[in-house]
């Protein structure tokens, strides 16, 4: 297309949206093509990989919403801040619990490359809060477009229940139209009053946005490799388990959903009964071998 | 634990112990070591057994031959599926259990499972019939449980005349090769001789699989049947989805009254409201707006204190209507049915989510007036399963022929159902032969759905009211009955400020991305006309607040039409005051039918061209353009199109070009509807 002579096309061409999504293209595809990515869209994702990914993203939207209360009035943030239509932080929530139990705040960890992008945000939240629109357009935006096809990707590989729990984050009830909202939200960023200057360092954080996402999905992707080195089954289970209620189809559907639901607790109460087994067994030994005697 | 077995049986005889009995004391110590020993050897078989939990190969020594076991069985059709996520498994299902309906046996299968060479063998069962429904996934490949299937179907030459086959394609057109595992399927099967008796579908999950798969589905059936020369009733009584149960005592606080989600919860109405849980606004305004004319354009004003409901200007208003009663009642009088009796219709499928189609129980009276859409024209499956019903042969024939899908049937559907607007009512009445039971009617009717009406008002300025603007919908049917919308005539009876429902709105608010620009000062250009100036309303107020409130206001512009300017001018005063005051720039007012030529909002665009360019270039303005999608909203694009090419000095692909991207960066917004 030929650009035209007048001072329209320049100053679209300053605009910030436009700006962040040609800055961003590359970073972009390289994190669409981590090997975790392009497993979760064949729909191979384990429970226990989806638990973890869980985990590390409510780390990382505290802090972004921390920050994005702590800048909520602030002219260089105030355009974009839509807590009732974005925020994630409660509806993380609601899936660690409905994954990890009542106590989730106490099994969940932060691995080092979820708590470093969780100190840029503080950082950038406290000390370069310009820059916050950059954290915020790299995950909301993107939770928004490409989440809709995970949502029903991780429904079906990890058979979670069709009324939406443990998929709570990729839900936004506040938003009626994602496309709509992006080009809200697109609007909102270009009425940030912002300096040539500053514009590119929004671009260079929002590059670095999306480094840090691309090293903590590496991360866990590495942790879950090891997992299996070491013959750790839960994986193992998670896939058989779906061969298990795709085989269990011809029995009706009822016993699909049954054996889905005595495999989880299988998968949790299976290091304990050994033991209980053989506590049991010994003890009733033990007593006749006690009622024998007594009897004598 | 699963299956601890028996508690292990120890009780030694130990009250025999004590008497002097044929038993000595070695004896008894013998017994219960041995009892003990036995159950401790009956536990740990168990527990063996047990541990392993892992790989439960459920099923019994499997046959890979699907034919063996499909004669075996009984089953005629074999669905096979190529499925990552489950989808096209699950369709696979659903297929296999239709083919109960027109007598035939289906079964799924998992292709990875059987050996597919069988395929040329399928024709020694009568009657027999392979389908498809392949997922494609990643670059055009295969699912991994149909990677063996693909690889045969390459290198095999086999010869598979005989063979009858159709195939489903489940694909996402997003991705390049969208449907390439489907559609290389579809291909080679006939390459190698099969016969195709219906055509490929090609599904799209960027679109919706669901109804592109019901939709290949319908089809594929009749043409089933029409290739096995079987009818489509297999059974007198067709597969009914629900139980009818009649309940003749029944508490009534146990009864569903209307409510959308929790019982009684329009009795002890609870925050947060939504979708589900509705709030029952008290209507306190509803005036008609124009002065003259047929038609009936109303505001309404429901009062929303004490909710905690929030909104923003330009964002929609949902609305719970009921039914008219007339209607309702015409249909119990014509079924001959007691309206009042209390019923639940319980889902036979006791695994699903779904355990009744409204809530229930309920009366058919409250059935047919909150919870049923008994105005539209009624789809073709809901007139396949009424057929049977039809004691008048014609009558039946002329009922199956429309839900068929032949050229024919879909001609006559179309015209004596859609085009002429029929309603169920309707239907009823030309047909008086056809008298379904009631509840398998209820069964078969969509839900009633909320309907959207774009906020008039601002909530800067009416924080505890919503204003509606509406037109009320009225038209004669080809068949010479007056056809009324549901909610507009719902709405326009509602009279303000008395007990009851009559003035009760259930409502909630549905946020939408219809705002103001962030800054006050970026001027705006708004167009909407007829009743798409409601939101323009709520815009034009926040503006004027906040003028008062001492912020630089940019410029207001409104672009607004009507049929005739002394009948339906809407909110002409108002708009005029504003326009007074100085918080609306500009009024530009078009009305199409006060002289020969039609003037409409574009033709008033077009007379400021030079103007829109200033506000759009050097302003930033946004536009929004709210109100009716098929004509309006494209004329008035087109316009724009236009201003930009000649004023941006550019040529159309580039003005269109430039347009897209104000609406990518929402400088460029739409509320419009058809």
């Amino acid at each position: 297309m030929q650009p035209s002579k007048t001072h329209s096309s320049e100053s679209m061409s300053k605009d910030l949206s436009e700006l962040m999504k040609e800055a961003t293209k590359e970073v972009h595809e390289q994190a669409e093509n981590t090997p975790f990515m392009m497993n979760f869209q064949k729909g191979q994702v384990s429970l226990h990989e989806f638990k973890l990914v869980a985990a590390s993203l409510y780390f990382i939207y505290s802090a972004l919403e921390e920050e994005s209360e702590r800048n909520k009035d602030n002219p260089v943030y105030a355009p974009v801040y839509f807590p009732a239509e974005l925020h994630r932080k409660a509806a993380l929530e609601q899936d660690l619990e409905y994954f990890y139990g009542r106590n989730w705040k106490e099994e969940i960890a932060c691995p080092q490359a979820t708590q470093k992008y969780v100190e840029r945000l503080h950082y950038v939240g406290k000390s370069q809060p310009e820059l916050l629109v950059a954290h915020a357009y790299t995950r909301y935006l993107g939770d928004l477009s490409g989440g809709q096809v995970l949502k029903k990707i991780a429904q079906k590989a990890l058979q979670l229940p069709s009324t939406g729990e443990g998929l709570a984050f990729f839900t936004f009830d506040g938003v009626s139209n994602a496309t709509k909202f992006k080009q809200l939200y697109r609007s909102r960023m270009n009425a940030l009053e912002m300096d040539l200057a500053t514009k590119k360092r929004v671009l260079e954080e929002a590059k670095k946005a999306f480094l840090l996402n691309i090293q903590v999905f590496e991360a866990l992707q590495e942790l879950v490799s090891k997992g299996q080195e070491n013959g750790h089954p839960v994986q193992l289970k998670a896939e058989l388990r779906t061969r298990n209620i795709n085989k269990s189809y011809e029995h009706g559907p009822a016993h699909g959903k049954e054996s889905e639901r005595i495999n989880r607790r299988h998968t949790d109460m299976m290091p304990i009964t050994p033991l209980v087994r053989w506590i049991l067994a010994l003890s009733f030994l033990a007593m006749t071998v006690a009622v024998g005697l007594f009897v004598m | 634990m699963e299956g601890a077995g028996t508690e292990p049986n120890i009780s030694p005889p130990d009250s025999t112990a004590q008497q002097d009995s044929p038993f000595s004391m070695t004896d008894l110590f013998l017994v219960s070591l041995i009892v003990g020993l036995f159950t401790y050897w009956w536990f740990f078989r168990k527990k063996k057994e047990e541990v392993p939990d892992l790989p439960k190969i459920a099923a019994p020594v499997r046959d890979s031959s699907f034919i063996e076991k499909m004669k075996k069985t009984g089953r005629n059709i074999v669905v096979f599926y190529g499925s990552q996520t489950g989808t096209a498994e699950e369709f696979a299902n659903r297929l296999s259990k239709d083919a109960h309906r027109y007598g035939l046996r289906g079964m799924a299968a998992d292709p990875e499972e059987y050996d597919l060479s069988d395929l040329s063998r399928l024709s020694e069962i009568d009657k027999s019939l392979a389908v498809f429904c392949m997922a494609t996934y990643g670059e055009g490949d295969p699912t991994d449980n149909a990677q063996d299937f693909y690889d045969w179907l390459q290198e095999a030459d086999a010869d598979l005349s005989g063979l009858r086959f159709a195939v489903f394609g489940l694909g996402n057109k997003t991705y390049e090769h969208f449907n390439a595992m489907g559609k290389y399927v579809d291909k080679r099967l006939e390459e190698l001789g099969a016969q195709r008796i219906f055509e490929l579908g090609l599904g799209d999950d960027d679109g919706n699989l669901e109804e592109d798969f019901i939709t290949w589905r319908e089809q594929f059936w009749p043409a089933v049947c029409e290739h096995f020369g079987v009818e489509a009733t297999g059974e007198e009584s067709s597969i009914r989805q629900y139980e009818l149960v009649v309940h003749t005592d029944v508490n009534m606080n146990k009864v569903y009254t209307g409510e959308m989600g929790r019982l009684k919860s329009y009795e002890n109405q609870k925050p947060p409201f939504d979708a589900k849980n509705p709030f029952l606004a008290q209507v306190t305004e509803n005036r008609k707006l124009n002065e003259g004319g047929e038609r009936h354009l109303m505001h309404l004003e429901l009062d929303i204190s004490n909710s905690k409901i929030r909104y923003e200007s330009g964002d929609h208003v949902a609305v719970y209507p009921a039914n008219d009663s007339s209607l309702v009642n015409q249909i119990g009088e014509i079924l001959g049915m007691d309206l009042d009796t209390i019923m639940s219709l319980n889902n036979l499928d006791e695994e699903s989510n779904k355990k009744h189609p409204f809530p229930c129980p309920t009366s058919y009276r409250t059935a047919l007036t909150y919870y049923l859409d008994i105005t539209n024209p009624p789809r073709t499956n809901v007139l396949y399963e009424l057929a049977q019903y039809a004691t008048d042969a014609g009558e039946q024939e002329r009922l199956r022929k429309m839900a068929s899908s032949a050229a024919e049937g879909k001609a006559l559907y179309l015209s004596w159902v859609v085009e002429a607007r029929r309603n169920i009512l309707a239907i009823l009445q030309d047909m008086p032969s056809l008298r379904p039971p009631i509840d398998h009617l209820c069964e078969l009717l969509p839900r009633l759905q909320a309907r959207y009406y774009s906020i008039a008002s601002s909530s800067k300025v009416h924080p505890n009211a919503i204003h509606i603007c509406a037109v009320t919908v009225e038209y004669e049917t080809k068949t010479g009955r007056l056809n009324k919308g549901v909610a507009t005539n719902w709405l326009k009876n509602k009279v303000p400020n008395e007990n009851g429902s009559n003035s009760l709105v259930p409502m909630y608010v549905r946020k939408s991305q219809f705002r103001l620009p962030f800054k006050p000062s970026t001027p705006v250009i708004m167009i909407g006309p007829g009743t798409g100036i409601a939101p323009f309303v709520g815009f034009i107020q926040e503006r004027a607040w906040l003028k008062q409130q001492g912020k630089e206001v940019g410029d207001t512009v409104l672009y607004y039409g009507c049929r005739h300017e002394r009948e339906d001018y809407l909110y002409r005063e108002e708009l005029a005051r504003f326009h007074q005051e100085g918080v609306l720039t500009q009024l530009n007012v078009a009305f199409s039918r006060d002289q020969a030529e039609k003037v409409y909002v574009q033709h008033l665009l077009k007379k400021n061209k030079e103007n829109i360019w200033k506000l759009l270039n050097e302003g930033n303005a946004h536009i929004y353009v709210c109100g009716d999608a098929r004509n309006m909203a494209r004329d008035v694009q087109n316009t724009f199109y236009e201003i930009v090419a000649e004023f941006g000095n550019m040529s159309q692909p580039q003005a269109v070009d430039y347009v897209k991207k104000l609406m990518t960066k929402g400088r460029y917004s739409l509320d419009v509807w058809s």
